[in-house]
């Protein structure tokens, strides 16, 4: 146990490393999402109550984790073009100890990107610096691990040059499917119910509910939580699955 | 001792042998040198003993423990280099070596240790603090297989140790091996004849996954009737049929 919980340690170590040494994928996940908070703000926010920073800051903070995708789908991926996992494979460790050293380097980055969106937010609407918010941090490293799942899932089965495509259909996803650049009371029901069944809007109003308040219990909170984490852990599971066949594939 | 045992091991992919029916035994402390054409497979061997892949029929033994079924105790005791260059770009060469200590189960006193043994073997101390990603192809192949020296193995396998280097890379490499061969087995595939020639306790040569021969270099010249081991090995592959 003590043998397993230090190889951990040491692959989310040395992730951790990796991941501080990319300028571009951090300007892509703190970078990107924040200009886009301030401007869309500055712009919109007098136009609709979309983007009111208590609306747009939540959004914000889950549009921003869908980049995590794309950043542990790639470091993944460049593991495995490199040869670099293949060595690992002789080692000791498990293959439940690389996801876990995956999924722990990149959840500082998600808890991160929550508090500082969360903080800037706060700089525009006073509000949000609330009990409610710390509590939407907790509930955004729940749908944190979707998008970091989906990472691991595409870096797994995708090679390098590949995973940018397939994890910016995440990326879209929660862009379009979430409702947080538009609002949903206008569109079709056939389009509402495929957004209800999917992770994305869900996640987003997870956090964006808890932020402003719950007002009904079921359908603010515990459905999309369910929704999230029954994805979460479809996504965890396939990508187990597919990181094991390609341990075994080599 | 024996260090490796194989009995009829076979590796199919698609009704393709990588490895057919293949019969093998290295002493502890050899130099064993698989020879072959590209696709011969030299590395499907190599996989297959280091657990990376599971053969489709027959036993192999690593230092008396199975492949299939003691996959754990054999890692415990091997190491691989494999023919792509296997680094952490991103850290530096004393990052990596230091990771790779660390994900073995070395405490820090060990690591340090490591770090002093394997910066030597390899003169990669005026390296130490460069990013992996800033050295040249020569540097990076030289720290991937100072890694597999990091878990201080028994039995080292080296696939094709030297490809892409220069002469003068090349050579410092040999150099290098030499020295540890009185330290571990290790088991080399190259295709490389001079390599071969300059290194082996014995060879073993592949053609489309069957071992054509086993035995020294003078074996090889007797069963020829070559006296050049790039000589005798186009006779043996060429089944006696001259190529030029």
């Amino acid at each position: 146990m003590y043998k397993s919980i230090n190889r951990v340690f040491v692959l989310t170590k040395r992730n951790i490393k990796e991941i501080l040494r990319d300028p571009l994928s951090l300007a892509f996940t703190v970078a990107l999402p924040l200009v886009m908070q301030i401007l869309f703000y500055l712009i919109f926010h007098n136009l609709t109550t979309q983007f009111e920073m208590r609306y747009l800051a939540p959004g914000i903070v889950v549009f921003s984790q869908s980049f995590l995708t794309l950043f542990t789908g790639l470091l993944i991926s460049v593991d495995r073009k490199t040869a670099f996992l293949t060595r690992l494979y002789v080692s000791s460790a498990k293959p439940h100890e690389f996801i876990s050293g995956y999924a722990l380097s990149v959840l500082p980055i998600a808890i991160f990107q929550s508090i500082l969106f969360f903080l800037v937010g706060g700089v525009f609407d006073a509000s949000l610096f609330s009990v409610k918010t710390l509590a939407a941090v907790g509930l955004s490293v729940i749908t944190s691990l979707f998008f970091i799942a989906a990472g691991i899932l595409f870096g797994s089965i995708c090679g390098e040059k590949s995973v940018g495509g397939i994890t910016s259909i995440v990326i879209t996803g929660q862009s379009v499917l979430s409702g947080m650049w538009f609002p949903l009371e206008g569109m079709g029901g056939g389009i509402i119910t495929f957004m209800n069944v999917l992770p994305f809007k869900n996640a987003t109003a997870l956090v964006k509910n808890t932020v402003n308040g719950i007002a009904d219990v079921a359908s603010d909170f515990l459905y999309p939580l369910i929704i999230v984490l029954l994805y979460t852990l479809i996504t965890f599971s396939a990508a187990i699955f597919a990181f094991k066949k390609k341990m075994k594939d080599n | 001792m024996t260090a490796i045992k194989t009995v009829d091991l076979t590796k199919k992919d698609n009704d393709l042998a990588a490895g057919d029916k293949l019969n093998l035994e290295i002493e502890e402390g050899e130099l064993f040198s698989l020879l072959g054409v590209n696709g011969a497979g030299k590395t499907t061997t190599i996989k297959m003993l280091s657990t990376l892949t599971a053969p489709t029929s027959g036993e192999a033994y690593v230092l008396g423990h199975d492949v299939k079924t003691e996959s754990d105790k054999v890692k415990e005791v091997i190491d691989v280099s494999m023919q792509e260059t296997a680094i952490a770009r991103k850290l530096t060469v004393e990052e990596n070596v230091e990771f790779y200590a660390a994900l073995s189960g070395q405490s820090k006193t060990e690591i340090e240790t490591t770090k002093e043994y394997v910066f030597e073997a390899f003169s990669l101390k005026e390296v130490a603090r460069r990013r992996a990603c800033t050295l040249s192809g020569g540097w990076q192949r030289k720290l991937s297989i100072a890694l597999a020296l990091v878990t201080k193995p028994k039995i080292l396998f080296l696939d094709e140790p030297t490809l892409g280097l220069d002469v003068i890379a090349r050579r410092e490499l040999w150099k290098t091996i030499r020295e540890l061969k009185s330290k571990m087995t290790i088991i080399l595939t190259t295709h490389y004849m001079e390599e071969a020639e300059a290194l082996s306790d014995r060879i073993g040569v592949m053609k489309d996954g069957k071992l054509l021969f086993v035995g020294t270099k003078e074996e090889m010249f007797n069963v020829s009737g070559k006296s050049s081991v790039e000589d005798a090995f186009i006779e043996i592959v060429s089944g006696g049929e001259a190529l030029v």
